[in-house]
């Protein structure tokens, strides 16, 4: 008989945690969130809520951190698996570039200085729209790898979702900030392809390339919209 | 040359010096030999030594520098950068460093612009040279005249080396909340750093710790606000407060300068209401003393219930001190007991009843055996100041007496007998504190009915009843010595069940005719009441009794008062039955029951009441007495309950 207690009393509060809450919140079970279709019907009502300028910035300021943080351990975590000392110091050298390179993107702080909010957005939103697409590349490179350890694939994986929502984001802030539409779009292309199959260095060295790029351009991002949000001086006070 | 070695080693034989050097210096020194002469050349040789030993100590590897180290680089504001390096060991010869960088993507190799500014073994690139967001490459160079060493190269990217200059302006205040103070700690953002156009943010943290307690610092997270509240803070305390700051990606600052505040006393408020508390407390701890105090007693009743002693009720303790023992045993006796109107035979005095000893003494023996329980003998002709209960220890037990009486009377028969009522004085006897009339085992004639049944006690008393009727009317002869003999015992029958009314009954019967046996013996008194004295009780509860000394001595009959003792003659029963008692008679009265004649009627004689009435009143012979009105004095001042134990209808 006791140890028919002792299992009543080890078992309880399992029992209470699996079965008894689970009852009691059935209902609230029930209320399961519906992503709001907010695609406004011709000439019709929009239905969803609009978002304040504010909170959607550092909505998107969150979203740019976030992303940063995680690019940031991904490159360090595959800089420790596959690269070798000697190498890692000699990142240029080896003559890969990054594939922003070419963007008119502002590099320097004085450049910053006189760019206007609109072109801060702009670029922004072209240094997502850049990455989108190589990071597919890279997820897939990634999983080519016999020893990728898949907190790695992880990241990287969980970084390609949030850009796109980034890039949502993005759009929307251009839109009410700028009163500008503009098209999402994922036709541009050119930046970067590759249709050989690399050597396995090559590859090596090339993800490794593409990891940090993506960090730098990422701090980038968060960068400039954070000198956005402090350029808007009637809501914020960043002094 | 040989000479002078040999002459050398001849004549110092310590020095064993023979190298080439020495020959020269021997050559010049050709002088001719004494001790001056010895003695520079000792010198010579020590110089020498000393010479090429130092040469050897003074020898240097002149090599090219070590390779310095790379320390680290950090950018204050991400507008400029400052990169440190550690050098190596020299190689002896003066050393120059230079710093060299590249740029990510290009192959021009610059050169440190600033190698003062950030002091010894640094390089500062200012504004102008600092590019974010693109790596460095930089490496430094340790040159002196054998060679260089070049360091290992570093990546550099400068928004991620940021480490800001501590806060500055730190400030703070003792405010105050409802009477509770706070410390109100704000600061400044280094002031290189740009935080108003957002181009670095910053969060920050702040530490404070009691001026006494080295090391002891509690943390405080600020996030990006540039004051802070710290509260519970210890009244009179001397605080230290300092501040450091970290951009979102970077490194934490140095702690800023410490900040000292000094918070005031403000613990009045606090010690009036401790002071209101123990006053409090203490008036309340006084009133229960207080009350405690007032309720002692019955407190101590409640705790400690008092332990009853012994008392009897109206027993006044102080009379017993007195010495006035009427008064105190007046307390003792109890009004109206005996019950005049006792319903009960248990109530009532009971009678000794004089059993008829058979001369067949198993079967008594069996008997008494088996009816012994508890027996109690009342003396019913003596009152004392006993409740007039009936005792077996009183001496006037007829046991004892009727004991001896066989002896006189038979031989044989009497020996059995006084085995008997030996053997009856040894049984057991139970008192029956409850008041109870209990008789002795029945000793009655071997009657075969008898020996059988202890438990069928009424229809063997009703047999010993008509057994002893008939050993009367047997032992009527006169003359018969040989009787059965009047042996005189008590009887007593175990009385467990208390039918006491039919055994009472039957026993007075018997006894009557015990008694009539005894007239025929004339007037021996002795047999005819023999008393026995309770020696004393066993352990077994048994009574054991002895026959009263000196009481059979007086053959004219003359009873045997037990002397000194304190007996009153019952003068008789009356109808309530109640004893009617009579002073300390005369010996006259008591004496002659030879001449009696009674009839039952008055008379000194008293002879006990038999239910038959065939007996014929001889010289001293107990004759029945009607009970119902007659008041018959006893022979010796006794009145034998026996017969007013016959009064059922009174």
């Amino acid at each position: 008989m006791d140890s028919f207690e002792i299992k009543i009393t080890h078992y309880i509060p399992y029992f209470m945690q699996s079965v008894v809450w689970p009852l009691l919140l059935w209902p609230c079970l029930q209320t399961v969130s519906i992503p709001l279709d907010c695609r406004e019907d011709q000439g019709g009502v929009n239905r969803c809520p609009s978002i304040s300028q504010e909170k959607l910035l550092d909505r998107v300021i969150q979203h740019a951190e976030l992303i940063y943080r995680v690019s940031e351990e991904s490159c360090s975590l595959f800089e420790e698996m596959f690269i070798p000392f000697e190498l890692q110091l000699q990142r240029n050298q080896a003559g890969y570039t990054c594939i922003t390179k070419a963007l008119p993107i502002p590099s320097s702080r004085s450049e910053i200085q006189q760019i206007s909010d609109k072109w801060l957005l702009h670029s922004v939103l072209m240094l997502v729209q850049s990455w989108i697409e190589p990071l597919v590349y890279l997820q897939t490179s990634l999983n080519l790898y016999d020893v990728a350890p898949n907190t790695l694939l992880n990241k990287t994986k969980w970084v390609s979702e949030k850009l796109i929502s980034l890039e949502q984001g993005v759009v929307v802030l251009i839109k009410k900030m700028l009163d500008e539409g503009l098209l999402t779009t994922n036709s541009e292309q050119g930046l970067f392809h590759n249709d050989a199959q690399p050597e396995m260095l090559e590859s090596v060295m090339r993800d490794y390339t593409s990891l940090s790029c993506f960090k730098k351009d990422a701090h980038k991002m968060e960068t400039f919209l954070k000198l956005l949000k402090c350029r808007q001086t009637d809501k914020y006070n960043c002094a | 040359m040989r000479g002078f070695l040999r002459w050398r080693t001849a004549e110092l034989p310590v020095m064993h010096v023979s190298t080439p050097a020495v020959i020269p210096v021997n050559q010049l020194l050709k002088s001719p030999m004494g001790c001056g002469a010895m003695m520079k050349s000792v010198m010579e040789v020590l110089l020498l030594l000393m010479l090429f030993f130092t040469a050897h100590a003074k020898e240097k590897s002149y090599s090219p520098p070590e390779k310095p180290t790379q320390t680290r680089c950090r950018s204050p504001e991400k507008e400029t950068f400052t990169c440190w390096w550690e050098p190596g060991s020299d190689g002896g010869l003066p050393t120059t460093y230079a710093l060299y960088y590249r740029k990510e993507n290009s192959e021009t190799v610059y050169e440190c612009p600033d190698y003062h500014t950030a002091g010894e073994n640094s390089c500062f690139f200012n504004k102008n040279d600092t590019s974010i967001w693109v790596n460095y490459n930089i490496s430094v160079v340790a040159t002196n005249a054998l060679g260089r060493a070049f360091s290992d190269p570093v990546d550099i990217d400068v928004v991620y080396i940021v480490e800001p200059n501590p806060p500055e302006k730190l400030t703070v205040a003792v405010m105050e909340d409802k009477g509770w103070p706070f410390l109100l700690v704000s600061w400044e953002p280094p002031h290189k750093a740009d935080t108003r156009s957002g181009w670095i943010t910053l969060i920050y943290e702040l530490r404070v710790r009691l001026e006494e307690e080295e090391d002891d610092w509690e943390m405080h997270h600020a996030g990006q606000q540039k004051m802070f509240n710290i509260f519970s803070l210890r009244s009179g305390g001397e605080y230290l407060v300092e501040v450091r700051c970290k951009p979102d990606h970077g490194f934490w600052s140095e702690w800023s300068s410490t900040s000292y505040v000094k918070v005031p006393d403000y613990f009045h408020r606090e010690k009036s209401m401790w002071i209101l508390v123990a006053v409090f407390s203490a008036l309340i701890f006084l009133i229960l003393t207080w009350l405690l105090h007032m309720n002692s007693h019955s407190l101590k009743h409640c705790i400690l219930p008092p332990v009853p002693g012994p008392k009897i009720k109206g027993f006044d303790n102080k009379l017993l001190k007195n010495g006035n023992s009427d008064e105190i045993f007046s307390a003792l006796v109890v009004p109206n007991f005996p019950p005049a109107s006792a319903s009960k035979y248990e109530e009532m005095l009971v009678e000794y009843l004089e059993v008829y000893v058979p001369e067949e003494p198993e079967l008594m023996l069996e008997e008494s055996k088996d009816l012994l329980d508890g027996c109690l003998k009342s003396e019913n002709s003596r009152s004392d100041s006993d409740s007039g209960r009936g005792s077996c220890d009183s001496h006037t037990l007829l046991m004892d007496k009727c004991g001896e009486t066989k002896e006189e009377e038979r031989q044989t028969n009497r020996e059995s007998s006084l085995m008997e009522t030996q053997g009856w004085k040894e049984e057991a006897i139970n008192h029956d504190t409850s008041g109870k009339v209990k008789t002795w085992p029945s000793v009655y004639s071997p009657l075969p009915q008898y020996g059988s049944n202890p438990l069928d006690k009424q229809s063997s008393l009703e047999t010993a009843k008509q057994h002893s009727l008939s050993t009367s009317s047997f032992l009527t002869q006169p003359g018969t010595k040989d009787a059965l003999g009047p042996s005189y015992t008590d009887f007593c029958l175990s009385n467990k069940e208390n039918h006491l009314h039919p055994q009472t009954l039957a026993h007075r019967a018997l006894q009557t005719q015990s008694d009539v046996n005894i007239s025929n013996i004339g007037c021996k008194r002795s047999p005819a009441t023999e008393y026995v004295e309770v020696q004393r009780v066993n352990k077994e509860d048994m009574v054991l009794l002895q026959p009263v000394v000196s009481r059979c001595g007086h053959i004219e009959g003359c009873p045997n008062l037990p002397k000194g003792e304190d007996y009153s003659k019952v003068k008789g029963v009356d109808c309530d039955n109640r004893l009617l008692l009579q002073r300390e008679g005369t010996g006259e009265d008591v004496c002659p029951c030879v001449d009696q004649e009674t009839n039952g009627e008055g008379g000194n004689c008293y002879t006990s009441s038999t239910v038959s009435t065939t007996q014929k009143p001889t010289a001293c012979m107990y004759t029945a007495m009607p009970l119902q009105e007659e008041t018959a004095l006893a022979l010796n001042g006794y009145v034998d309950t026996a017969t007013m134990g016959n009064l059922p209808s009174c």
